[in-house]
Parts: structure tokens; C-alpha cells; sequence
């Protein structure tokens, strides 16, 4: 498309960034501080810090208090898959199903959020490092391909990333879970107190800590500190748990260099073969469908993994026929997200006349013990899984099952706390393969007349011997700890609902078995950046957001030092 | 940590005891059942308010059957509070197609005996007698995986705890806790839960 050269001058840019969530933001702020004008497209509608409508509304001041209505329902059928997102409080930040469709040869549970700070405002806000136990499985193992890192080459970034975020958490010495650079811990309640130590004591290297999360226990770089109302998913007004539109998004603002541009979906990447770089970007304007190309010298891919994928697949040249950067082959491959919903719980008749203030909005952890040492090495399955949790005491929704008994005495019953009860749920590495992907499906289009995406994912033998681990290792831990009425479960879902999606644009060493390069720069296209999830070389067992802001602010402070350099 | 200390403690003297205070002043007293009426905001949906999805009858039948799960004491009941209107709104807007058959069909048949001996039906027959028919139906539905008293204690549990009334006055209202409190006595706030 030939451009009058003013049009081309006024869309031309520093730098673009894709995506305004977890990663982008970060790009955002640091390309910003780092004095490049930044222009950030965001697909869906912008949304400022302190614009949540549902923030501050009472169960009753909901039409259906908790339940998610038929007309909603009908738009939301696969939001609606993980049983939370689609709460009357929540809903509004997921996407609608039927504008927004995707096809699933197996069933693959994508859940998104199309505006401004995406799913940053929307995420479990659990804060882990990876360890070389991670970096180095692959090559170990033989598995995929190696990391082009190491933990050392990511650790002053955790810092920098942790530093600005404020990660809550207890420092372990753990070489499986790095410490950081933590706010106060959480506390733990008086019945996970107790289980902490009864875990310690009867099982050797077995750790029970407070879960390391981005709320804050103090204020913070201008944020305030957690008011304990849980509501995290409906946006915080104080600003005390981590999220582009809090966080990262202000601080790019301040500097006076991002423009960030909403309603702005990237289409595809223009890639020019004389430079052998990319020069721009293609948007459709998703109000008026107007197609708007913009310019700039580095590009970060900050759209989500499945996104941003799409993007690379969707942009075809006489270069690179089956997606921009993938001489490999790999592009849209080895797609992974943690597995999850296995554990167990139990009740303890301790602490009777013990309760707690507050809806602490995080939990415990007990960070892998399987696969860690020689004495914890496993026949059955390789790397391993961690368990998150809580106690406390059950509220009314133990007398929904409860059929025994109505009147007088169950509501006096359910007015008071109920007992005790421990639950841990486990959350497993899931191994990249190859033939788990996703493709571009073009005979069914979106709204806007794009392709759209198909998914092709599931579970293998590692993963589901790992389950029963998963399940058997806290069974035996609860019982041990004291706890009765232990009950283990097993819910396995498909790929996707655990909302780690991971892995299709995968780092390496070598051009021909992976996407990016250690910098996270395409291979054979340098000036564009991929740093949400789709980079990660393996899965890793713990929540994966923390170390895409590490990767992305590394990345930004890689892209600025080359362009210095005229590299880029 | 001293509860006693904080401003939520205001909070902790329940409108209940306020106006069970109040009485006692006045020299007179006040029985439970017109407590809860003065308790009661009669919120929308509640005592003579009309159905939008169910019929008369059973709207009727339905609110005779919530009140008897949770009924009035000196706390609040279920009708007080408008769980009829709002397992209503459940039946029309809420419920799957398949959910809402099996509802109409248990609601059904458990009036049709009651009308067998009470020309008006399950609403009309003395308290002892309505919770010896629920007690029979309860007992009919323990083995059961879902059934209509599945639904009817689930939405009249959630209606009920989730209502403004009950919220704020029966259990302890605290919309903004501030600094997590990891372990306190269980005596220091009543033996009352927090409101979720």
C-alpha cells in the first residue's frame, strides 16, 4: 500500500508493541523509559487504571448474585469453561464466544480478555522463579530442544521485574524455587501454620511456604496494599495487586513517549526481503474496519502466546510462505499449558475456636519435590509439580449438599463459620511435543474477516502418570499431617483451562529446530521481538507470568543496546 | 490482636442486639418473630411480591417450601429476605432448559399430593405438616446426584446468603477488611461468619 509520506511519517514509530497485557505493558514501559516513542495497538477497548465497573458491587447488587445468566451464557459458552471467568463480576473482561470463535480437532479451553491490560488484570497474581532445574531439562533429557539460557542470565531480570512489580513471599533457599527480592509474606492462618511444620517434620525437603504473589503487603511505587477483599479479578481500585493498567502502563505514560491505541487488531506483520526486516504493522481498525498500516524500527509480540502465534502464521511473504520466522517448521507447535484440578483435601477439627479477618487473595505453596535430587528421582514420569492450596473455614455452601437436615437448626448452623478444611491442588509441567499445536484455519473467519485458530492439543503418558502421582502424594500428605476425611480428586481438563498457554514460538539455539533466539528476537527477522508465553522452551511447573516480564524487560534492554549500536 | 480496638467493632453490634437494646430500655419486649419483622426490609420479592416466570401457585408453593428451609426466627426467614422473586428470576433467566423441566416436574408432583389432602396445596398446610412432606422429599433425593430439593436448597441457600438483608445484618459485614488478620478468636467476632 503506497502512503503519501506524511500519512507514513505521522504511523512511524520507535517502537510497536502488540498487546497491552502482562508482557506488553512491560515492553511498553521500558521501551518508553528507554526514550523510544512507543506506539502499543491494543485489539480491544481501552481501560483505565481505576475503570472497574464491577469493583466495589456487593453479591446483591448482581441480578444473579453468583450465577451466570442464559442470554450470557449463549455468548460466553467457552469463557464459561473454567466456572469462575463468567461470574457476574467478571464476565465483562472475557471475551464473547461467538464474535471471537475458534475450532478445537481436540478440545482446547482458550479463555481471553480483549481490552486494555488483557489478562494482567484477570491472573492468579502467583509470582515463582524458574531455576536451572527448568533451563537445563531439556538438554538433560533430551527432550524438545535446550534453552538458549540459564538461570543467570535471567536472574538480575527477576530482580529488576520483582523490584517494580512487589512479589509478597517468604525467602526458602530452595535451588528448585529461587528466592527474589520479596515484600512481607502473607501469613499463613493458624491450621496452615500448623501444617507447615507437621509437613517439615514428616517429610524430608518437603517445604510448605506462603504463595509468592504480586499483591502487595505494603505500598508500593505508588500502589496501595492489599485491602484483603479478594476481588482481584474485577480490577483493584488501590492498585494492590500487579497489572499493566496499575503498574507498567502509568509508569510508559509518565515518560510522555507511548501512544497506545485501542480497538487496534494487528493483522499481520509487513516484512520487507531487501532489509530482511520487518518495517510495520497491519491493523484493522476493529470499530470501523479500516485497514491501517504502521511503522517502526524493533516490533514486540506481546499479544499472548496464541496470539501472537496467529500473528507470525497470518503474515506470509515470498520469504517465509508458512508464517513470518518459521524456517523451522515450529511456529505454532509444541503448545503446552500446565495440567491441573488433582489433589486432595481434608478436615481438621483442630483450631475450633480460631478464625481469621480478611479474604486473603492468595494461598500456600509447596514448591516440587519429585524429580529434585537423586533420593526423589521417579520410574514413572520426569520433572515434576508443585501444589497450591489453603485453609479455612467453610462458609454456607456446605449445606447446599447437605440434605439431612433443614429448618431452624441449618440456618443457625450456616450462620456460624464451619470447620476446618485443607485442600492442595497440583500443578504439573507438561512436556513440549511437537504435534501438540495450533494452526490457521481459514475457512472459518472472525468478525473482521481474519482467519481464525484451530487447536490440536492434549495430554500424554508423562502427564498423566504424573497425575497419579499428583493425587497419591497428597493424599499421603494430608493424612500424615493430621487432617480426616481426606478425599483425593481428579478433575482433569483439557489443554488451556489452567490459562498458561505456552510454547508456540519457542526460544533455542539453533534456527532450525526453534523460533527466537536468546534474546528472543526471530531468528531470521531480529527486529521483532516475541516475550509473552509462545517463547517458552519448556513449561516449567510453576505460574508462568513473572518470567515473561523478566524475558521482556531483558529483551527491550538487548533491543535498545543494538539499536544504539546500529544493529537494528 | 484486639478486635475490640478496630472500627469494624461497631460493625459487630448487630442491628438485632441494637434494637433488642433499645426495647430493653423501653421496658418492654420483643419476641422473635417481631423482631425479625421489624428486621425485615421487605426488599422487593418478598411477602406479596408477583412472579415473572413461575405461576401463582407455584411461586406460592416454592416460597412455602424456601421459608420452611430457612425460615424465620429471630433472624430473618426466606421470604423476608425475597428468595421467592429470586428463584423466580433463576427459574425464567437462570436455569438450563433441562434444569428448569426437572424443576417444574419435582415442584409439581410434590403439590399435587399435598393437594390431595390440602385443597390449596403445599403453601396452605400447617408448618409440621409442610416440613414432614420436605423431610420426605429430602429423604427421596439423598442418593441422587441432582434432583428438584437439590435445586430448591441450592437457590434458597444462595438467595438467602447472598441478599443485602442478610449480608449486612446476620452475618458480619466487612467489605473492606484492610491487613489480613491470619488468626484471631472466634469468640471476638461472635461465632458468626463474614459475609462473602
Amino acid at each position: 500500500m503506497a502512503l503519501p509520506g506524511t500519512v507514513k511519517q505521522q504511523n512511524t514509530y520507535d517502537a510497536i508493541v502488540i498487546g497491552s497485557g502482562i508482557s506488553g505493558g512491560w515492553a511498553a514501559k521500558e521501551l518508553s523509559e528507554k526514550g523510544l516513542k512507543t506506539l502499543v495497538l491494543e485489539r480491544g477497548r481501552d481501560v483505565k487504571h481505576g475503570d472497574y465497573p464491577t469493583a466495589m458491587m456487593e453479591s446483591w447488587e448482581f441480578e444473579g448474585r453468583t450465577k451466570i445468566s442464559n442470554d450470557r451464557l449463549a455468548t460466553q459458552e467457552k469463557q464459561n469453561r473454567t466456572g469462575y471467568t463468567t461470574h457476574p463480576a467478571s464476565a465483562h473482561w472475557f471475551v464473547n464466544d461467538v464474535e471471537n470463535p475458534y475450532s478445537e480437532e481436540k478440545r482446547f479451553d482458550w479463555m481471553r480478555g480483549y481490552h486494555v491490560g488483557g489478562r494482567s488484570l484477570l491472573w492468579g497474581r502467583q509470582s515463582y522463579r524458574l531455576s536451572d532445574l527448568d533451563f537445563e531439562a531439556n538438554a538433560k533429557e533430551g527432550i524438545a530442544t535446550d534453552w538458549p539460557i540459564r538461570y543467570r542470565d535471567l536472574a538480575p531480570w527477576y530482580d529488576y521485574a520483582e523490584r517494580f512489580a512487589g512479589i509478597s513471599g517468604q525467602k526458602e533457599n530452595l535451588p528448585q524455587l529461587p528466592d527474589g527480592q520479596f515484600l512481607p509474606p502473607m501469613e499463613m492462618n493458624c491450621l496452615e501454620k500448623a501444617l507447615r511444620k507437621r509437613i517439615a517434620d514428616r517429610f524430608s525437603g518437603r517445604v510448605m511456604t506462603i504463595g509468592r504473589a504480586a499483591n502487595l503487603t505494603q505500598p508500593h511505587n505508588g500502589r496501595g496494599s492489599c485491602q484483603s477483599r479478594n476481588r482481584c479479578i474485577r480490577g483493584c481500585p488501590y492498585g494492590a495487586y500487579f497489572s499493566s493498567n496499575a503498574a507498567t502502563l502509568p509508569a510508559a505514560y509518565a515518560t510522555g513517549n507511548l501512544t497506545l491505541r485501542p480497538f487496534s487488531i494487528v493483522n499481520q506483520l509487513i516484512y520487507d526481503k531487501d532489509s530482511g526486516r520487518a518495517t510495520g504493522v497491519r491493523v484493522i481498525d476493529a470499530e470501523t474496519n479500516e485497514v491501517i498500516e504502521f511503522y517502526a524500527r524493533v516490533i514486540f509480540c506481546c499479544a499472548s502466546a496464541v496470539a501472537s502465534t496467529f500473528i507470525l502464521l497470518n503474515s506470509v511473504s515470498e520469504r517465509f510462505p508458512h508464517g513470518l520466522g518459521n524456517d523451522s517448521g515450529e511456529l505454532g507447535h509444541n503448545l503446552m499449558d500446565h495440567h491441573f484440578k488433582v489433589g486432595a483435601t481434608g478436615m481438621s477439627d483442630e483450631f475450633g475456636d480460631r478464625y481469621y479477618r480478611g479474604n486473603r487473595p492468595n494461598g500456600i505453596y509447596i514448591p516440587r519435590f519429585r524429580n529434585v535430587s537423586k533420593e526423589s528421582m521417579r520410574k514413572d514420569y520426569v520433572r515434576g509439580f508443585g501444589y497450591q492450596g489453603s485453609a479455612s473455614r467453610v462458609d454456607w455452601t456446605r449445606g447446599i449438599k447437605e440434605l439431612n437436615y433443614f429448618g431452624s437448626r441449618l440456618k443457625a448452623d450456616l450462620i456460624a463459620p464451619g470447620p476446618w478444611r485443607f485442600g492442595i491442588g497440583a500443578w504439573g509441567e507438561c512436556l513440549p511435543y511437537h504435534e501438540n499445536r495450533l494452526s490457521l484455519n481459514k475457512s472459518l473467519r472472525d468478525k473482521w474477516g481474519q482467519p481464525t485458530v484451530t487447536f490440536n492439543c492434549d495430554w500424554k503418558a508423562n502427564e498423566l502418570a504424573m497425575r497419579k502421582d499428583m493425587k497419591a502424594a497428597a493424599v499421603e500428605m494430608l493424612e500424615a499431617s493430621g487432617l480426616k476425611e481426606v478425599t483425593p480428586f481428579d478433575d482433569v481438563s483439557a489443554p488451556g483451562l489452567c490459562i498458561h498457554e505456552m510454547g508456540t514460538a519457542r526460544m533455542g539455539r539453533d534456527p532450525k529446530t526453534s523460533v527466537l533466539n536468546q534474546w528472543n528476537q526471530v531468528h531470521a527477522v531480529p527486529n521483532v521481538f516475541v516475550t509473552d508465553g509462545a517463547c517458552m522452551t519448556s513449561s516449567a511447573c510453576v505460574n508462568p507470568s513473572l518470567t515473561y516480564m523478566a524475558l521482556t524487560a531483558r529483551a527491550c534492554d538487548h533491543a535498545v543496546s543494538e539499536m544504539k549500536k546500529k544493529n537494528l | 490482636m484486639n478486635f475490640s480496638n478496630d472500627a469494624a467493632a461497631a460493625r459487630l453490634i448487630s442491628r438485632r442486639e441494637a434494637i433488642q437494646r433499645a426495647a430493653l430500655l423501653l421496658g418492654v419486649t420483643i419476641s422473635p418473630s417481631i423482631l425479625a419483622g421489624v428486621l425485615q426490609a421487605q426488599p422487593a420479592g418478598g411477602k406479596g411480591a408477583k412472579p415473572t416466570f413461575l405461576s401463582t401457585a407455584q411461586f406460592d408453593a416454592v416460597g412455602a417450601m424456601a421459608e420452611r428451609i430457612i425460615p424465620r426466627t429471630d433472624t430473618p426467614g426466606a421470604i423476608d429476605v425475597g428468595v421467592p422473586a429470586f428463584i423466580d428470576l433463576m427459574y425464567g433467566r437462570y436455569l438450563a432448559a433441562d434444569e428448569q423441566r426437572m424443576f417444574a416436574a419435582g415442584l409439581a408432583e410434590i403439590d399435587a399430593k399435598c393437594r390431595a389432602t390440602t385443597k390449596g396445596g403445599f403453601s396452605q398446610m400447617e408448618p409440621a405438616m409442610q416440613d414432614s412432606v420436605l423431610k420426605g422429599v429430602a429423604d427421596a433425593s439423598k442418593d441422587k446426584e441432582k434432583s428438584f430439593f437439590h435445586q430448591l436448597r441450592e437457590l434458597t441457600l444462595l438467595g438467602y446468603f447472598t441478599s443485602e438483608p442478610v449480608g449486612k445484618n446476620v452475618t458480619h459485614y466487612d467489605p473492606i477488611p484492610g491487613p489480613f488478620q491470619a488468626c484471631i478468636p472466634l469468640a471476638s467476632v461472635g461465632n458468626v461468619a463474614w459475609t462473602r
